[in-house]
């Protein structure tokens, strides 16, 4: 089989970059998803919030989707369902299989990596205890009840502060369980400030920061967790512990990029990101093979990863129509205050959108610096679970020829 | 009084003290734009939400069809909106954004569906 750009996966990332690279004149655009519909995570993610940035419309993650997919239908980009990409290569060919074709190869010009990511499980986080039903993540739970329709529980436990397990406290509220709390081992929230606000504040359900789950009990089911407080140095302080009654734990623990098939065709990966190392094209340190969405970096928003899925279409259309070479990079690098950064690479072919992270939550003025392009912008904060976004353009950068350091520096007032 | 806020117009999140008589702001402190005023007048006279939920489908490949609210719906009305709900079963095909339930709970706001399926 043969195709201009094939995308891997059939989530947003990977929908925008199909619907783009079809739009910048890849003739065979072909999608491959391993469910039995497109859409991804969204599909699931019934609540509102999403599109305020493209559509500008508030959207819910389903309406997200299928406007998405009304638009791949109408481009003529192709897809083939139930269908798991099992191998990529270096040379640009991905194995694949389904029940219709058994296994396959695709020889694609260009590949858009659009994986997405996973969540974080229990055996991530070595919580001792038994091993009784009752334990999910904050995204297994959410199908269950938005899709298959099922509550997983009628008291709930929920580990972690992410938007997942925020967005899950007020649905499960909604569907008639009891949230004990939700415990948060950082001194700060992990999600958004508004889904505090909205889903945990608008239903009176407690958040402890600086909190932990100790250890899980229950033979068959859960019966409870023991809870503590934790230390500057997140260790639990002896003394603290309480037992929480509950039949359900939900962890909401992160998000990991799911970049097996990106290991296997020797695409280097970040250890900041724990996704391909990339240029401003979204192209990885193979030729060819561009990356879009949450498979890249862990953004908050939708409409973020939807941006990126711009860039790595058309870019992917255009490898596809006339190979190049890169000659000239330059590194992108995290400079004070900065953790998470991406893209880590420019290459002197397209403006430059970087996104990143503060490591530090500061709640004052900051200034955000660009070296050596001297660019200065002041914010009023600087919270690590806000992603952090600025766009310049290829004018600007011509001229640059040392490494671009992006810092976070407090004013002094 | 004085009532605390947290404003979700914007990622910012504004901490808002609003100092209040009898549902009237005398003084408000925190709110680095004009929208913070109108959210805590509007959180002040009648907090308003979008609410989204699932109902029962047959005849789809899946359970549940999401729905939402067309409209912004009064808060303190979401439990009895939730009951209405709980009972509704409806047949597949269902376009997006058709009308699932008209005037729900009397609010003159419609349940719609968030998918086709």
């Amino acid at each position: 089989m043969k195709a201009d750009v094939t995308v891997i996966g059939g989530g947003p990332g990977g929908l925008v970059s199909a619907l783009f690279a079809k739009r910048n004149g890849a003739k065979r655009v072909l999608i491959l998803e391993r469910e039995d519909e497109l859409g991804g995570i969204l599909k699931q993610c019934i609540h509102n919030g999403f599109g305020l940035e493209l559509f500008k419309k508030d959207l819910t993650g389903p309406e997200y989707a299928e406007r998405l997919i009304d638009d791949i239908n109408k481009e003529g980009v192709d897809y083939m369902l139930d269908t798991m990409a099992i191998h990529l290569s270096k040379d640009r060919t991905i194995t694949a299989v389904n029940s219709k074709h058994g296994v396959f190869n695709i020889d694609s010009k260009s590949i858009v990596l659009a994986m997405g990511c996973r969540e974080r499980a229990r055996g991530n986080l070595v919580i001792p205890g038994t091993r009784p039903a009752g334990i999910y993540t904050a995204g297994v739970a959410q199908r269950f009840i938005n899709i298959d329709g099922y509550l997983p529980g009628k008291e709930v436990v929920i580990l972690g502060s992410g938007d997942i397990g925020l967005i899950m406290a007020r649905r499960l509220t909604l569907e008639g369980a009891k949230v004990k709390g939700v415990y948060e081992i950082m001194n700060h929230p992990g999600g958004l400030k508004r889904n505090i606000v909205q889903c945990l504040n608008d239903f009176d359900i407690p958040l402890y920061l600086s909190h932990t789950v100790m250890e899980i009990k229950g033979k068959d089911r859960v019966t409870g967790v023991i809870v503590a407080k934790v230390d500057g140095k997140m260790q639990p302080i002896k003394g603290t512990e309480e037992f929480v009654k509950c039949d359900t734990l939900l962890l909401s623990v992160g998000l990991i990029p799911e970049n097996e098939l990106s290991k296997e065709a020797n695409i280097e990966i970040s250890s900041n990101t724990k996704g391909p190392v990339m240029t401003e094209t979204m192209e990885t340190s193979v030729l060819g093979i561009f990356s879009s969405g949450n498979v890249s970096v862990v953004f908050d928003l939708v409409d973020y990863v939807a941006e990126t899925g711009v860039i790595a279409g058309k870019n992917a259309a255009e490898f596809a129509k006339e190979k190049w070479e890169n000659k000239k990079f330059i590194n992108i690098l995290p400079g004070k205050n900065v953790g998470i950064l991406f893209p880590q690479m420019y290459s002197y072919r397209d403006d430059l959108v970087i996104f990143f992270r503060s490591k530090k939550w500061i709640e004052k003025t900051v200034d955000i610096e660009i070296q050596p392009l001297n660019m200065k912008m002041r914010r009023f904060y600087a919270r690590p679970n806000e992603m952090i976004r600025i766009k310049i353009l290829k004018d600007k950068l011509l001229s640059v020829k040392d490494d671009i350091t992006v810092s976070i520096k407090e004013v002094k007032e | 009084m004085i009532k605390h806020f947290t404003c979700v117009i914007c990622p910012m999140g504004c901490e808002i003290d609003a100092e209040e008589e009898k549902g009237k702001i005398i003084s408000l402190k925190g709110n680095k734009c004009a929208r913070g005023k109108e959210f805590v007048v509007q959180e002040l006279e009648e907090p308003l939400r979008v609410l989204t939920t699932t109902v029962r489908i047959e005849g789809a490949e899946f359970n549940m069809l999401p729905v939402r609210t067309d409209k912004p719906i009064p808060k303190r009305l979401i439990p009895v909106i939730m009951e209405d709900i709980a009972k509704i079963e409806i047949n597949a095909p269902v376009k997006m954004y058709k009308v699932i339930v008209k005037n729900i709970a009397g609010t003159k706001v419609n349940i719609i569906a968030t998918r086709s399926m």
